[in-house]
């Protein structure tokens, strides 16, 4: 690869809640990208480009609010990015951040990602307006339905995943949800929202933002803590309705995996990576990626989730943050991913450190399960001593 | 059936008006404008050696944090530019003629857009206004809680650039944010081509003569090989076929939804084709009974009672209201495993 390399130096991200009735939009992108600069010992004034993104403007029913934020990004005189890929629009936030800095175009980025739900009504916005939305549970339930089929897998494994990446959230400061007493039996006997996923095995509505500063590899060197190195990005995308498309184990996802493995040289994604933040905001989607990111052979992702391999403590620990079962502020969580994937090569995960982590994957996709963007991310820049 | 002009109006689809009630929280600054306002006040605040108002939370050079020196500012401030509203619609803040202008008001350093009420051939360069503030019920703590009109005293603001002293907890702490929008789409060829049809009591598809999948609805490309379907690649549909999966939606109250128990949506794969219609009606079975295999037939609306007005170009295989539903037929089912991966 020709590009430079590029080091997160920043995290930040806002304590997310079913309602910030404390702050505005503005407000509330403040405070993630605050925190993001204190952590990287910096002030707006270093910032030399900043990109937004969210999910659909009518969420908050604030168009093109790029415009409206960019001074209160410090954005003032600087360029600014708008980046719209629907659910995965935060992890494609975060990988145009590293781009501009990877050109070699600009030396110091901030990347921001955030969704007010409280302001408006996700259902409504996803229908458009019209009467009958069905939903991201709709939509995604019988790709759920399929894939239980298809594998064979227990009734029991979706309850699964709800509970652990609750008990992650429990330990994370910023998540939304902290469940700590969440059981199997809580999940089970919760209501039927998309037939077969139940309302514990949904993701919640949040508010929240979530910010990132890159910068080059000096910057990176020179840092006071600990830096991620972003050692591999990728995007696919792939049309969302044809005849004999596989929406269970898209092909976009498998392409957009594989690209990441080749670019740092993974052959063996279970062995060789040490945990991954995955988008799962219905519960069955844990075993569903680790197979299109071939982690787990086909039919076999599931088994991950049973035996315990994905917990906190297992060999594969898959949403250490609680991941967006714990927190979904849409647009800031494909953002949120990235972050935790970087907190924990950086070693700075606090009580979801999953011990001397060298190299994590992140993923984030969106609309109909057809826009995917990932990062892999390290503690060096060759955490495979290859 | 010929494609008949784009630009013909008689091709506009019905009228659409998207509506909510967002409801924005403001933060501490704003919290405190508003309360301001709602008292007859007007406020900025003092960052980086100026006083911007209204009040924002940073300054806008810099990204700093703009802190909470209040300044009082106004009622009286300056124009310096505008633009003339002499036919407002119902949307605009108010409803004769006004202009929208920039006021600097005295005591600030910079100008806000607001509204003037004058007539068009007062609005000049220099022109001195104050503002005129609502009274008892009508006073919301909003923005549009004043407007501005031609001062009867030019004279300086008593008071303007003196500190304000802020409550502790401001009373405005949120805003309503109405969302009123109509919209006209108008109707591409193939989607009058699949709304005519429907009208017929006809499903019609076009078959990719590449790859030979075969889209059903309002498509007139395939999205795998990238080539445009023409009319030459349509046929008739069979209106039999197989529920290949569904999901069961618990509908969420909002504003113009109109479902409120649980409904279906399924996937229908219609008979001797590979094509399958997503989001369909099921009709003549409880929720609880929907399975996958199930066969199905097609039951139309009576002819003359067939509603293709809410199908759009983005649709694809959207019946609309010109069906009731898909019915189960009673035909044994198939085997699941055979269909449930044909979610499209
Ligand atoms: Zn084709």
């Amino acid at each position: 690869m020709s590009h430079q390399p590029v080091a997160v130096v920043g995290i930040g991200q806002t304590h997310h809640k079913k309602r910030r009735a404390d702050v505005s939009i503005a407000g509330l992108v403040r405070e993630a990208a605050q925190r993001a600069l204190e952590d990287a010992d910096m002030d707006w004034g270093d910032i030399d480009a900043v990109v937004l993104g969210k999910a659909p403007d009518l969420f908050e029913g604030v168009m093109k609010p790029e415009m409206y934020l960019a001074d209160a990004l410090g954005a003032n005189g600087k360029p600014m990015f708008r980046v719209h890929t629907a659910g995965s629009v935060g992890g494609s936030t975060g990988i145009v951040g590293s781009h501009l800095v990877s050109s070699g175009r600009h030396k110091r980025v901030l990347s921001v990602a955030w969704e007010k739900q409280s302001e408006g009504n996700a259902q409504f916005a996803l229908g458009g307006g019209k009467s009958g939305s069905i939903g991201a549970g709709g939509a995604f339930a019988p790709f759920i339905r399929a894939y239980i089929r298809r594998s064979g897998a227990p009734e029991d494994i979706g309850w699964k995943v709800a509970v652990k990446d609750r008990l992650n959230g429990a330990k994370n400061p910023y998540a939304h949800l902290k469940l700590a007493d969440i059981t199997i039996e809580k999940v089970k006997e919760s209501p039927m929202m998309w037939d077969p996923l139940h309302f514990l095995e949904s993701c919640p509505s949040s508010d929240g933002a979530c910010a990132v500063v890159f910068t080059d590899e000096a910057g990176g060197k020179a840092a006071a803590k600990p830096p991620a190195w972003v050692l591999a990005t990728a995007m696919k995308s792939e049309p969302s309705t044809f005849a004999g498309r596989d929406a269970v184990n898209p092909k976009a996802a498998h392409a957009c995996s594989d690209e990441i493995y080749k670019q740092i040289g993974v052959t063996n994604p279970r062995e060789q990576i040490d945990c991954a933040e995955l988008y799962v905001p219905f519960s069955w989607y844990e075993p569903m990626w680790l197979e299109a990111h071939d982690i787990a052979a086909p039919g076999e992702g599931w088994k991950m989730t049973d035996s315990g391999a994905t917990a906190l403590d297992g060999d594969f620990p898959v949403n250490m943050s609680g991941g967006v079962l714990s927190s979904n502020p849409i647009g800031a969580s494909g953002l949120l991913r990235f972050s935790e994937a970087a907190l924990q090569v950086r070693g700075l995960a606090g009580e979801h450190q999953v011990p001397g982590a060298k190299l994590a994957i992140a993923q984030a996709y969106g609309a109909n399960a057809q826009f995917y963007a990932m990062w892999a991310v390290g503690s060096s820049l060759d955490p495979l001593g290859s | 059936m010929t494609d008949t002009s784009i630009a013909d109006p008689s091709n506009d689809m019905e009228p659409f008006n998207l509506q909510f009630p967002f409801t924005r929280t403001l933060g501490n600054t704003l919290s405190t404008f508003f309360s301001a306002v709602a008292q007859g006040q007007l406020i900025g605040v003092k960052v980086g050696g100026r006083v911007i108002a209204p009040p924002l939370e940073y300054d806008p050079e810099t990204g700093a944090d703009a802190g909470s020196e209040w300044v009082k500012v106004g009622p009286r401030g300056t124009v310096s530019a505008w633009t003339y509203v002499p036919e407002p619609t119902h949307l605009h803040p108010v409803q004769g003629p006004f202009a929208f202008a920039f006021v600097t008001l005295d005591g600030a350093d910079t100008p806000m857009i607001h509204v003037v009420e004058a007539p068009e051939d007062q609005l000049r360069s220099g022109l001195r206004v104050e503002a005129r503030f609502k009274e008892g019920d009508e006073v919301n703590g909003r923005i549009d809680d004043f407007v501005f009109v031609p001062a009867t005293d030019p004279s300086p603001s008593e008071g303007a650039g003196e500190p304000y002293q802020a409550p502790a907890e401001p009373e405005i702490q949120t805003m309503d944010a109405y969302c009123d929008l109509t919209y006209v789409d108008n109707a591409a060829p193939v989607t009058r081509v699949w709304t005519q049809a429907l009208l017929e009591g006809k499903l019609v598809g076009r078959t990719c003569p590449q790859c030979g999948r075969t889209f059903v609805g309002a498509v007139s490309l395939c999205c795998v090989d990238a080539i445009e379907l023409d009319e030459s690649t349509q046929s008739e549909m069979p209106q039999t076929g197989v529920v290949t999966n569904f999901t069961v939606i618990t509908p969420v109250p909002y504003p113009g939804q109109k479902e409120t128990e649980p409904f279906v949506r399924c996937s229908v794969m219609l008979d001797g084709t590979d094509a399958v219609l997503g989001q369909q009606t099921i009709v003549g079975i409880p929720a609880s009974e929907v399975r996958v295999g199930m066969h199905v037939a097609l039951e139309w609306e009576p002819e003359g009672q067939r509603d293709v007005s809410e199908i759009g170009n983005g649709g694809h295989g959207s019946t609309g209201g010109a069906v009731v539903g898909w019915k189960p037929t009673g035909e044994p089912d198939e085997p699941a495993e055979n269909y449930v991966d044909r979610m499209m």
